[in-house]
């Protein structure tokens, strides 16, 4: 009887062994980078050039988001400051501090005695303005791809806090990747805005939580005054390509 | 075999032609058409699809070793050491300025990002130009990151070979050796015209110190006032100010008051289209009416109600035969005056029917009709119609002359001062005036007589050849200065919105430098301000962007004596033939006269008219065509009848186009001992023996986009500063050159595209666009629905409507169904044809210039384009028509309720939002181009390369070839996408202007209600009419620069909308409506307002009566009812 199967099937096995090892690590490999959180950058923190410290200042001290994020409620950016905030303080507390040296050297720049005039000397590259220094070179943590556009003042100013997106940055001393800021991660919210909203002067108050008066589940709470909320404001969040990508 | 020049008769024409070839009806032609992209379009260059598999799997592979590179590379933040004040990082800027050009300072808002300038628009507080700019304000801003300016300034040393080399030096250094060598005297300025009242001032204070100052400009828009002036024996400038807004009638003698060829374009085209506003049929009887007489077509020709075609050369004759019947009739003036005039017209005797009409016209309504001559004829044009105008009272009521200065000495002067030795020193500011006027100064051994020259110019180019220095010119979005407008009503600023990007200076700034004045430009400016506003604050006038001029208004002369001195030798022109041709020189659409010769947005946009693209040709006349094609037979000109054609008509041949590609011969232009080469082309409607040249191409030394487009025309200028040149011949080298033209693409012809109607039609008949296209015959595309308001069938019909069922998007049903449904109308009444849409959105969108070669490919990328169809009296055959009406039609993406794109998209890239907008989601396209295939109207437009990323050369070089300038990134528009190879895009309503006028009305109205609770805002009550943006906010790009209002945005949903009011007009129709694609832009039909005893008078216009022709053939005449 002739054989059924050519010889050359007898490596077949191997080779299917061997094809299913290589495609299981590249299932593997695939599903670890870009399945889990590292891929989204949650916990991304990396470090500043100078030591920031959100806890102290936004927890501790309870500065207000906007006391130095100004443009969030006005633009769809939410500046980082520039060195001038840090120093409206710091000229005066902890003003030799050596971690402030950089923000120091970029707020003074030219004006080396530091009378904010223009003094003999001081113009270094000759255009007659005193300018300031080095710009501090933040590093960026939480990005939105350059397709789309988020916009910071019309979220805070209709009720979402700052914590839906970024955590409680009152208790982190240096910032990191909280949420992972993906399109379902948008989309969940647009969709179901009243889990988020909250009354508009407890946007910036990371801590709040919607009040349970009858006992109930403080999630329950929060869904029924976010509908109230929603209600009454008209809140509809577009769901549709343009919201978001122009 | 049929003989070439007795072509036999094709049964009947198309409705609408958009090219010789498509007009033909050529086999080529019909394989054309019927392909989505033009052929090589959608094919890969160069690479086999079998290696392009294997190299992209090869290149997966190596993409799935190097992971990490897939990391988000780091970014930093860089905020301010000290923020200034009042800038919010994300929100534009604004700040008013105004762009200096030779037509007047035109006031701008600029609109800045983080101090990069990105968008132009019109300042809308100066009333005459209503917030509109022209195209060429629009393509400015694309020359503050031109990577080929002057970067700095520059001292020149010849090599051996004669070639140029240039060692960068700082400015500061050749201001220092400028001041040694002004120092030792005999020093002269040229300059183009300014309406610059900071360097009048200056200039004044150079002349007191002994400098000599000159001013040449090719196109001089001056001239007509100078010589009007000298022709009446003042001694001042004349300056004629049509007030076209309370016109009725208007006759134009070669005066292209709505295009390029004259100052006042935006003026003249709000105010004169204004009073073509047609709503209702009141509005019709009222319409004003253009009698237009000119050699070549141009945009107000495509206007125009009557049209007559006369060569250049016979203006004077013809304007003194209008003047003869018309002061006849006045009877205001000598009959010796009358007599001469008539003595003078004899030339243009043939005319006299026409004339004779037009003239009872404009004396049918006096004072409210006006006589215009454009600024290129010769001095008794102006003086004649100087004169016209006075009979008919028009004076300060249709037209206004102002008084302006009499300018400084010309070239002539200047050349004849340093042959003589009384200059050594030349100092030319700005212009090209080595490029213009090379063709009459031999500049080589010019300058062996001088022994300084110094160059102020943005770019490196003909006039700096023979500089010792060139100095880098700021833009003017980086200078201050002070200037007037056109009609000298308004002084406007000039203020800088960034510091100088490189090391150069401005005009005034050289200026003040040269005779020693201290301070900078700004305090100029401010003093200035101060002695013009007598102590207005300067803050207010930055601000405002304006403050009020008062221009002084000639007093009333009496033209008698200077019209009987004209004599009639001046007038008389020699007979015209094909080797006695009349040349005009205009410039150019794309390049001016030189000025946006390295462009790209102004190259890329095609000519309205000819719609070439990087390229200018020599316009010549179907009756010269066939005469050259007589004469030189195989010369290539015209398609040849040859042959049957499947639909048994006889076809010419598609000789002249090569897959597409326009094939135009090449010829030797001679005139004189001057002769240039050219490649020609035939335009229908221009007068049979005049050619038509354009300025500004052929340049030797300029940056890499105008390098190698187009020929000069500069070598046929004579030094008497006429544009008009007679007695030249053409004479074929049988070479041959490809034009990019976009005619060719995307046809929609033989059908109601475009919709028309003479104003009695439209009066008895206002419902006439409802009775034409093929939709007219079909059952209700609303079905049941039909009736309802606009607002209904917006916001509840379901879309589709049809058999299959579709999910309920009606208001109440849908939580996510959009506040706003938004539409668009575009009056075809109100386009000229300018263009300044297409630049605009261009800018607005960050649509990239993609180069010759792939327009050649049919690759070009703007959202909207501007159609322009032909349309004629009965034709001979495939003969080429001489006189045509032209219909203009913008179309963009139609933001189909029911779009076609959509339902084949297979990964929903392309989808509707909840207001009705077709929305384009890049990221997630993948490049099938099924859309485009699917789309009725063709305006899609895909990505085959990086544009945005490479520079135009090394497309085809991929991933490997160079990188863009990342200067010209500084220019893009921060709040649009970017868009990369592999992606559809189109036209989207401005979404980016929509969003942001939504958020800003959601939180004003939201901090408005809270600052009203007084309250945490939990209790605060938004109705949806808090929430909605109030009509008129949001401006698309093309709406806001259109001059002449054509263009129409907002919310269909609110019937009190401009655009709800529009779309309920009965001349309002949908383009390819029969298609159900219920497109939210629509159209208003055009109304013509022809005169009735007019001998070329046509009871509709022709693309009317060809329609009917064609869809009606068996009943013509008859009434075509509802349905």
């Amino acid at each position: 009887m002739r054989n059924i199967f050519p010889r050359w099937s007898n490596t077949i096995p191997v080779k299917l062994i061997i094809s299913l090892g290589i495609l299981g690590a590249v299932v593997t490999a695939g599903i670890t980078y870009y399945a889990t959180p590292k891929y989204t950058r949650v916990g991304y923190q990396p470090t500043q050039p100078v030591s920031y410290n959100h806890e102290f200042h936004a927890g501790e001290l309870g500065l207000d988001c906007r006391y130095c994020h100004t443009g969030v409620d006005k633009s769809s950016h939410a500046n980082v400051p520039g060195a001038n905030v840090c120093m409206s303080c710091h000229q005066n507390i902890k003003g030799d501090s050596p971690l402030l040296e950089p923000v120091r050297a970029s707020f003074y720049g030219e004006d080396s005695n530091k009378d904010g005039k223009l003094s003999e000397g001081e113009d270094i590259n000759g255009d007659g303005i005193l300018n300031a220094g080095p710009a501090i070179p933040w590093v960026r943590i939480h990005k939105a791809p350059d397709y789309v556009y988020f916009n910071h003042a019309i979220h805070v100013n209709r009720g979402i806090s700052c914590v839906e997106c970024h955590g409680r940055v009152d208790q982190m001393v240096e910032v990191h990747h909280d949420k992972h800021l993906s399109m379902a991660f948008c989309l969940d919210c647009h969709r179901n805005p009243e889990k988020a909203l909250r009354p508009m002067d407890e946007v910036t108050n990371l801590s709040w939580q919607a009040s349970d008066k009858d006992g109930v589940d403080p999630l329950i709470a929060q869904v029924h005054a976010g509908l109230e909320l929603k209600d009454n404001w008209g809140v509809h969040p577009p769901l549709s390509c343009t919201g978001c990508h122009r | 075999m049929i003989k070439e020049n007795n072509p036999p008769e094709l049964p009947v024409g198309k409705e609408y032609w958009k090219s010789l070839d498509s007009l033909a009806d050529t086999p080529g032609f019909e394989d054309w058409v019927s392909r989505e992209f033009p052929e090589g379009a959608s094919m890969l260059d160069g690479v086999q699809r079998r290696s392009f598999v294997k190299l992209m799997a090869a290149s997966f592979g190596l993409a799935g070793l190097g992971m990490t590179g897939c990391r988000r590379p780091e970014h930093v933040i860089l905020p301010y050491g000290k923020s200034p004040e009042e800038l919010i990082p994300g929100v534009p800027a604004y700040y008013a300025t105004s762009q200096p050009s030779s037509r007047g300072y035109i006031p701008l808002i600029v609109e800045s990002h983080q101090g990069r300038p990105t968008k132009v628009e019109g300042n809308p507080s100066y009333l005459p130009y209503g917030g509109s700019t022209d195209i060429y304000s629009q393509a400015s801003v694309l020359d503050l990151y031109d990577p080929d300016r002057a970067q700095g300034s520059f001292s020149r040393k010849q090599l051996k070979s004669g070639v140029n080399r240039w060692k960068k030096v700082p400015t500061a250094s050749i201001l220092d050796s400028l001041t040694e060598e002004v120092s030792s005297g005999k020093v002269a300025l040229l300059a183009n015209h300014s309406h610059s009242l900071t360097r009048g001032s200056l200039i004044e204070k150079a002349k007191a110190k002994g400098i000599k100052f000159f001013e040449h400009d090719v196109v001089d828009y001056c001239s007509a006032e100078r010589q009007l002036g000298e022709a009446l024996g003042i001694e001042l400038g004349m300056r004629a100010v049509p007030k076209l807004g309370s016109a009725k009638r208007v006759l134009s003698l070669d005066n292209d008051f709505l295009g390029n060829r004259e100052a006042n374009e935006l003026a003249n085209s709000k105010s004169f289209m204004g009073g073509r506003k047609v709503l209702n049929p009141g509005d019709a009887k009222k319409m004003n009416r253009l009698y237009m007489v000119e050699a070549d077509l141009s945009r107000t020709g495509g206007v125009a109600d009557h049209r007559l075609r006369l060569d250049s050369s016979r203006m004077t004759a013809f304007a003194s035969l209008v003047a003869a019947e018309l002061l006849s009739k006045t009877k205001t003036i000598d009959a010796a005056v009358i007599n001469h005039l008539k003595k003078l017209g004899v030339g243009a005797k043939k005319h006299q029917a026409w004339v004779l009409e037009v003239v009872a016209d404009l004396l049918s309504l006096p004072k409210q009709s006006v006589v215009l001559a454009g600024s290129h004829l010769p001095e008794e044009v102006q003086l004649i119609a100087y004169a016209m105008n006075r009979a008919l009272g028009s004076i300060g009521q249709t037209i206004d002359y102002l008084q302006t200065d009499n300018t400084d000495g010309s070239i002539g002067s200047l050349v004849k001062l340093i042959e003589d030795g009384e200059i050594e020193r030349l100092i030319i500011l700005g212009g090209n005036p080595i490029y213009h006027t090379k063709g009459f100064i031999n500049w080589e051994n010019l300058s062996k007589k001088l022994k300084y020259t110094a160059r102020l110019g943005a770019s490196i180019d003909e006039s700096s050849q023979i500089a010792d220095h060139h100095i880098g010119q700021s833009h003017y979005l980086e200078s201050w200065d002070l200037g007037l407008t056109w009609d000298k009503s308004v002084a406007v600023p000039v203020q800088p919105l960034l510091a100088p990007l490189f090391d150069t200076i401005s005009e005034t700034s050289l200026l003040a430098h040269l005779i020693g004045e201290d301070g900078d430009d700004h305090s100029r400016v401010k003093d200035l301000h101060e002695t013009l506003s007598s102590g207005a604050r300067f803050d207010d006038f930055l601000r405002l962007g304006y403050l009020d001029y008062k221009a002084t208004l000639v007093n009333d002369v009496d033209p008698k004596s200077a019209i009987l001195s004209i004599k009639p030798k001046q007038v008389k022109a020699a007979p015209l033939s094909a080797d006695q041709l009349d040349i005009l020189i205009i410039p150019d659409f794309h390049a001016h006269d030189g000025q946006y010769s390295n462009n790209g947005w102004m190259q890329e946009c095609p000519d309205p008219i000819s719609k070439l693209t990087w390229d200018n040709a020599l316009l010549i006349s179907p009756v010269l065509a066939l005469e050259l094609e007589a004469k030189h037979p195989g010369i290539g000109l015209l398609p040849k009848p040859t042959m049957l054609n499947k639909s048994g008509q006889i076809a010419p041949d598609v000789a002249q186009f090569d897959g597409g590609k326009q094939k135009a011969p090449v010829v030797v232009v001679s005139l004189d001992d001057r002769k240039i080469e050219a490649p020609l082309y035939v335009q229908p409607g221009l007068a049979d023996y005049t050619v038509v040249a354009t300025l500004g191409f052929g340049r030797t030394h300029v940056g890499r986009v105008g390098q190698g487009t187009g020929y000069d025309s500069t070598p046929l200028l004579n030094g008497s500063g006429s544009l008009i040149l007679k007695g030249a011949s053409l004479e074929p080298t049988g070479r041959f050159q490809i034009l990019a033209n976009v005619q060719e693409h995307w046809s929609m012809e033989g059908r109601a595209i475009v919709r028309e109607a003479n104003a009695d039609e439209y009066i008895s008949d206002p419902d006439f666009a409802d009775h034409m296209g093929a939709e007219s015959h079909s059952p209700p595309m609303w079905g049941k629905d039909q009736d309802k308001s606009l607002e209904e069938k917006a916001t509840s019909t379901p879309r589709g409507n049809s058999a299959y069922e579709h999910p309920d998007h009606t208001y109440e049903k849908s939580d996510v169904f959009g506040i706003h449904q938004w539409g668009m109308t575009i009056d075809l009444n109100q386009c000229t044809g300018c263009s300044a849409c297409v630049v605009a959105c261009q800018s607005e969108n960050n649509i990239p210039v993609v180069g010759k070669d792939q327009v050649l490919r049919g690759r070009e990328m703007h959202w909207i384009r501007l159609d322009r169809y032909f349309s004629s009296t009965a034709r001979d055959g495939a003969e080429i028509p001489s006189d045509v009406q032209v219909s203009f039609q913008g179309v963009a993406c139609m933001h189909c309720e029911t779009a076609p794109c959509e339902s084949v998209c297979p990964v929903n890239a392309t989808v509707h939002d909840e207001e009705g907008l077709n929305a384009m989601a890049y990221n997630r396209c993948v490049g099938t181009r099924y859309c485009a295939n699917n789309c009725p109207y063709k305006v899609r437009r895909f990505n085959f390369f990086d544009w945005n990323k490479r520079k135009t050369d090394e497309l085809y070089q991929g991933p490997i070839g160079d990188k863009n300038d990342s200067l010209v990134d500084m220019g893009k528009n921060p709040d649009v996408t970017v868009r990369m190879r592999g992606i559809m895009e189109k036209c989207t309503y401005c979404v980016q202007r929509i969003q942001e006028s939504k958020i800003r009305t959601k939180v004003n109205a939201q901090r408005t209600a809270k600052l009203e609770s007084g309250k945490d805002g939990a209790g605060i009550k938004l109705e949806t009419s808090d929430l909605k943006v109030p009509d008129g906010t949001i401006k698309t790009a093309c709406q806001q620069v259109c001059p002449s209002e054509a263009i129409v945005f907002g919310d269909i949903s609110d019937p009190k909308s401009e655009v709800s009011k529009l779309k309920n007009n009965p001349r309002d129709y949908s383009v390819l409506g029969y298609l159900n694609t219920r497109p939210r832009t629509t159209f208003l039909a055009k109304v013509r307002n022809p005169n009735p005893r007019m001998p070329d008078f046509a009871s509709s216009p022709h693309s009317a009566r060809e329609y009917h022709d064609k869809a009606h053939p068996s009943h013509h005449g008859d009434e075509h009812g509802a349905h």
